[in-house]
């Protein structure tokens, strides 16, 4: 699916030096004129855009009595900080196990992708053997079968295995990398010359070290990229959870949340503004994640069409 | 070394490989091949065990009544003809998915399409309008669905909002007509995706088409309709493509949002396959039924994946179709 769409993101992206409407110099031509109306729409757009997160602050810095009668304004008018730190206390629930649970199914999913997903492409993008454009094509081929097809038989394999109720489910399959994955880092080192490695071949470097010591140290931009896919996946990754994780003290924070909604009785709403501060703890990591890795995320958008950053 | 730059991924040079049979490889290729197949062998491992393996047991299962604690009993194509003649809300979860895909994804190009055209224009503060509406793309899928289960509250601001204009607002979650609305207003706002996307494609137009189109008298709506849609129309079959795919899939957000987690929803209104294959096998342990309703949704997926790409041909303009 990717291959695809692959040709209009590069002909965008190649074009890049005669953008349609550049800043400086040029005569505005009517179509690229703003008008108040394009202001006003865009403004109001925005503003929507924006209402869910005022909500979420404004709610998260509700007192418990604005919460429990579902009293909520728009805009912040109290300002209960302390539920930041009550969160972790008041819920009844392991909320700052949640959070670790999370940063180490993220963490130890992204280092699996990278290894992984390195190897294989470099294998793929460099090394010559009969029968591997069947496997290339083997691997395109499965980016089309959904995750639903596997997911019966692979709970059932990890149940055999005793893992349910651990992180391997979680974690493990990142170390086999996926194909969209081994895709992205076979056409990066395509376009890397094959010079350097053909020389440091000459002086007696074996095929893992020009892997480890001339591939990998420039492969590192779309490794990020997919890093930061990957992380991004499995911290807000739900449906995993749900099926292999039912102990609190097992559980990430992108389900606990869920379960700290649903622990209380069916009469008695939720904690809002405890769930809000859960999402916006939730949340903040991935705009962070992102303003930081823009341009790798923007280096695979070129590579592969788009991944999204979802 | 191979220099296989830009290599078509797809095209494997199926003819040179015919054309040329290696009586024997030398011992440095034996050497070199040998090594290919040591350091793919983490996906292929990752393929036999956890995709080929597991697809060829999902076939059989879907074969078998199945609860995982008893042995499985063998009932043939039973499964797949419950669900197609007898299981109603097989078909009300179809026509859930069907509906929710049919109105989110055009909904969401449309948006996308419509936003990313007013952001190409020379906009004072495009970076911030950009922002704003790329931001909710960012959040984590279960902190927006738990935001919207609160906004959507019966007594909730949105609600609220509506009360300023003097609207009723409806149950929205708790109401079997609105539950479907309540989730495709929730997938918009992710529409920002789809329109950086299509703002960059929009970027990369030459803009001597717009000089000669301006030229020729055209207007702002005939040059968006003549020059801007065909350049993007692959940006908006890609985004199709994916969207759909996406859609049928819908899990989380409904999980979340259905109320007292009733996970159909009120009266089945917002079951969708993927839910109903998750209670099916994961509530209820009806293994075999689950993993043939998994078939039959890899089938819609398929169906709906092959037509979007025979009609493209009409629709989508590749500039560089030379290959």
């Amino acid at each position: 699916m990717a291959v695809a769409a692959e040709s209009p993101e590069h002909v965008a992206g190649r074009r890049k030096g005669r953008r349609a409407e550049g800043e400086k110099g040029t005569r505005t031509l009517s179509v690229f004129k703003a008008s108040p109306a394009t202001y006003a729409v865009l403004l109001v757009v925005s503003a929507l855009f924006f209402v869910p997160f005022i909500l979420m602050i404004s709610i998260s810095l509700a007192s418990d009595q604005t919460s429990a009668q579902n009293a909520f304004t728009v805009f912040p008018t109290e300002f209960e900080w302390s539920n930041f730190t009550d969160v972790f206390t008041a819920t009844g629930l392991p909320v700052g196990r949640f959070v670790l649970n999370s940063v180490l199914i993220a963490t130890l999913s992204a280092v699996g992708q990278v290894l992984s997903s390195s190897l294989v492409g470099y294998a793929f993008a460099r090394l010559r053997a009969p029968g591997k454009g069947v496997m290339f094509m083997i691997v395109l081929a499965t980016m089309m079968i959904p995750a639903q097809i596997t997911m019966i038989p692979q709970f059932l394999l990890f149940k055999e295995l005793g893992w349910v109720n651990t992180y391997l489910p979680l974690i493990i399959p990142n170390f086999f990398t996926n194909a969209f994955n081994v895709f992205l880092v076979r056409q990066f080192v395509s376009r890397i010359s094959g010079e350097l490695d053909e020389a440091a071949q000459m002086d007696g470097l074996g095929y893992f070290g020009v892997y480890r010591k001339i591939i990998l140290p420039m492969m590192w931009p779309i490794l990020t990229a997919i890093a930061i896919f990957t992380l991004t996946h499995a911290w807000g990754d739900f449906m995993g959870p749900l099926i292999y994780l039912n102990s609190e003290e097992s559980m990430p924070l992108a389900l606990g949340l869920q379960y700290m909604t649903s622990t209380s009785n069916a009469m008695q709403l939720p904690p809002w503004n405890l769930v809000m501060v859960g999402s916006i703890i939730l949340t903040l990591p991935m705009i962070a994640i992102y303003y930081l890795g823009q341009k790798y995320l923007y280096e695979m958008n070129l590579q592969g069409g788009s991944a999204g950053v979802k | 070394m191979t220099t296989t730059v830009d290599e078509a991924p797809g095209a494997v040079r199926p003819a040179r490989r015919a054309g040329r049979r290696r009586p024997k490889m030398s011992k440095r290729r034996k050497k070199e091949a040998f090594f290919f197949w040591l350091f793919i062998s983490p996906w292929l491992i990752g393929f036999v065990g956890f995709l080929l393996g597991p697809m060829i047991a999902s076939v059989y299962i879907s074969l078998t009544e199945w609860d995982s604690f008893t042995p499985p009993e063998w009932v043939g194509l039973d499964n797949y003809a419950k669900a197609l003649t007898e299981d109603p809300i097989f078909w009300k979860a179809l026509w859930n998915t069907f509906f929710y895909a049919a109105i989110s994804v055009p909904l969401g190009l449309v948006i996308g399409v419509w936003l990313a055209n007013l952001l190409n224009k020379r906009v004072r503060g495009r970076k911030l309008f950009r922002t704003f509406i790329y931001l909710p793309t960012l959040v984590p899928l279960v902190a927006t669905a738990m935001v919207f289960k609160m906004v959507l509250a019966p007594s909730g601001p949105f609600n609220d909002m509506l009360g300023w204009f003097g609207i009723e607002g409806p149950q929205w979650l708790l109401s079997a007509t609105w539950i479907k609305p309540a989730l495709i207003i929730l997938s918009v706002w992710g529409a920002g995706a789809a329109t950086v996307l299509l703002l960059s494609a929009m970027n990369g137009i030459p803009r001597e088409l717009y000089e000669a189109a301006e030229i020729d008298g055209a207007s702002a709506w005939r040059q968006f309709w003549a020059v801007t849609f065909p350049q993007i129309t692959p940006v908006i079959f890609f985004n199709l493509i994916m969207g759909l795919i996406g859609a049928f899939q819908i899990f989380s957000q409904v999980y979340i949002l259905a109320p007292n987690n009733n996970v159909g929803g009120p009266d089945n209104a917002s079951q969708m396959m993927v839910t109903m294959l998750f209670q099916e096998a994961f509530s209820f342990y009806h293994f075999g039924y689950a993993s043939a309703v998994a078939w039959l949704l890899f089938l819609v997926i398929m169906t709906f994946t092959v037509i979007a790409f025979r009609t493209s041909r009409k629709w989508v303009f590749y500039e560089t179709e030379v290959r």
